[in-house]
């Protein structure tokens, strides 16, 4: 016990931790009616940690070419001690790490968290999901199966439909005409270089506004919720009387960790083939079509609104408009109520909204 | 959304396109591409290969009859090699280059020894275009009684059920495997092996042989149905869900007490 006690003094000289343990016990403190919604932010940073961790063991043995990939992945389950389970937890992960961040940002939205003085905060997140969902399908293609190839093949076949540039677009996108060798290359590159540094870069830039602005106070359990900022001076949201964070709601945060681990076990020990289905393990064949080629669960509303419409451009304009609403919707919304149930127009279009997403997920599924 | 995830992923990459496509274009042989067009009869073998365990594994015509599928002008020389209908004869040397092990039994055979004397050919039983994956029930009385009681072929169809149940147990086993994404290339190898073995095996007629050489293949069959398993079992599973469920637990007691 003496050398922990000497090593964390010798720590503590030298870099003051007693001073910042002591800060976020007693200065860093949180609304008192905080809940658990407000740790998925953190259940997320091990989620993407856990990613970037088992990505790096992956790529100890993936190679990056249509050759070699569809093997190398083969290799790192069959072979390497506990490839396996590192290649499940990778990628059940991708798709249970869309799941929080969507779970994240409809707490967010219910309890009005994006509204003034935080509109970057959402945007940030905003384009966080999209680069989630980015990072997710060049990650797809990578293992360079049946299913992979071809539903990456659709997917970026959708941009040809953008007017005068779309034929280019795919061409350049894709590295040639078809799904290919220098396709691979351009995902790898970007699934493993590019969009990890720009969600990283991002992260940071999201968590740095919070601390600016110190955590929004949640509207349950106030006799006033409005948003008291007001739009004249900086301002940090304080929380006198508040809970501190370390150790009560890091508490909170390893409760929720815990869980979301319990169930990230449950699929990857007992259900992986829900988001790795049998035809991920045909390797991909350029010749041989499937006959019912689906995006992955998070695509497929898309997927579906575009066969809606008569044209894919009608298809993309509208899905177009509808997610930059919901981009910039701190700077629509103006209201300062945060109370779910005191907004009935903003409950009844949220509602109406996750019903129809939910909606044409599962009819894209099933069609 | 999905298009502008990926022009968002276009702008930041910007890479420079190059010039060649790179999809494979697929090649049907001249053969196939005037016969499947000619009427009647001449377009009939086409139909029937194309349902064929041949055209499955890509054997084409040229492989029976000769000539250079890839050259509509010379397809049909004797030149390239092409022969035309074989004469019964020669089917069994034709059908042993690929099948070696089959016609080796079948030689020594009494069907083999009946060659250019009304003999049955391998045509016979599996057809000549439309040949299907070798089964049990190509050993019945319609194909055998024409030529003979049915005594001896029953006997040997008899000696053959076990094998061929494992055989196909083994096959379902290893499309399952599949599916759960284990490699299953040496089990495929070894069943492949061992059902050229056994089928060569029954080309001999020689029940006793059937009988001793089935017992040795069976053996080998077990062993190889030990092979691939899933990896993890579910305690493991079970145990990690219960750690981390315990661990949640534990955090939640920690913090009402610290509350």
């Amino acid at each position: 016990m003496d050398f922990f006690k000497n090593l964390y003094d010798w720590i503590d000289v030298r870099l003051g931790m007693r001073e910042i343990v002591s800060e976020k016990r007693s200065g860093y403190l949180l609304p008192p009616n905080i809940n658990a919604w407000y740790s998925l932010g953190s259940v997320l940073l091990v989620i993407f940690s856990l990613q970037i961790v088992t990505g790096l063991l992956l790529m100890l043995y993936y190679v990056p070419d249509i050759d070699k990939a569809f093997t190398s992945v083969a290799f790192i389950m069959e072979e390497i001690p506990l490839g396996r389970l590192v290649r499940l937890f990778h990628a059940v992960g991708s798709s249970m790490m869309l799941m929080v961040l969507l779970l994240h940002m409809f707490s967010v939205l219910f309890m009005g968290s994006y509204k003034s003085p935080r509109e970057l905060h959402w945007l940030t997140g905003f384009i966080l999901l999209l680069l989630a969902m980015g990072i997710s399908l060049t990650g797809y293609l990578l293992p360079w199966n049946q299913l992979s190839f071809w539903a990456t093949t659709v997917a970026t076949d959708c941009v040809s439909s953008i007017p005068f540039v779309g034929k280019s677009l795919v061409e350049m996108l894709r590295g040639g005409k078809q799904v290919g060798i220098h396709t691979i290359g351009r995902f790898f590159t970007l699934h493993v270089g590019l969009l990890p540094a720009v969600i990283t870069i991002l992260i940071g830039v999201h968590l740095f506004l919070i601390q600016r602005t110190g955590v929004s106070t949640p509207p349950f359990g106030l006799d006033d919720s409005t948003n008291q900022w007001k739009n004249e001076k900086f301002v940090y949201e304080e929380h006198p009387g508040g809970i501190p964070f370390f150790p009560n709601f890091f508490l909170q945060d390893m409760i929720s960790i815990s869980l979301y681990f319990a169930c990230l076990f449950v699929f990857v020990f007992f259900f992986p083939n829900l988001f790795i289905p049998s035809t991920s393990y045909v390797p991909a064949n350029p010749l041989v079509t499937p006959s019912h080629i689906k995006p992955e669960w998070y695509f497929l509303a898309n997927y579906q609104t575009l066969k809606l419409f008569p044209s894919e451009i009608i298809g993309i304009t509208v899905q177009g408009v509808a997610m930059a609403f919901l981009a910039f919707l701190p700077f629509f919304d103006r209201g300062a109520e945060k109370h779910p149930l005191k907004r009935p127009v903003f409950i009844r279009c949220a509602i109406g909204g996750i019903l129809l997403w939910l909606g044409m997920t599962v009819w894209g599924y099933y069609s | 959304m999905r298009q502008w995830v990926a022009v968002l992923t276009l702008l930041a990459v910007c890479f420079i396109p190059p010039n060649r496509a790179d999809a494979v274009s697929s090649q049907v042989i001249v053969c196939v591409q005037c016969h499947a067009a000619l009427n009647g009869q001449l377009s009939q073998p086409v139909r029937l290969w194309q349902d064929s365990i041949h055209a499955e594994h890509g054997i084409t015509c040229n492989a029976c009859h000769g000539g250079d599928p890839m050259d509509s002008a010379n397809a049909m020389s004797p030149a390239r090699g092409y022969r035309g209908v074989p004469l019964p004869t020669t089917i069994p040397t034709i059908c042993g280059g690929c099948h070696m092990g089959v016609v080796k039994y079948y030689m020594n055979s009494a069907h083999g020894r009946a060659l250019g004397r009304g003999g049955p050919t391998c045509v016979t039983c599996h057809g000549s275009h439309n040949v299907i994956r070798a089964s049990l029930d190509l050993i019945s009385q319609k194909n055998c009684t024409p030529c003979h009681t049915f005594d001896k072929a029953r006997q040997i169809r008899t000696a053959m059920v076990k094998t061929d149940g494992m055989l196909q147990a083994i096959d379902k086993r290893i499309k399952v495997l599949k599916s759960q994404g284990i490699v299953t290339d040496t089990l495929e190898k070894r069943l492949f092996s061992l059902r050229n073995r056994s089928h060569s095996l029954y080309h001999s007629l020689d029940v006793n042989l059937i009988r001793q050489e089935s017992t040795h293949i069976q053996a080998e069959l077990e062993k190889s149905n030990g092979d691939g398993g899933v990896g993890t079992g579910p305690l493991i599973g079970i145990l990690a869900i219960g750690g981390a469920l315990l661990s949640a637990l534990l955090f939640y007691v920690i913090k009402k007490q610290i509350n």
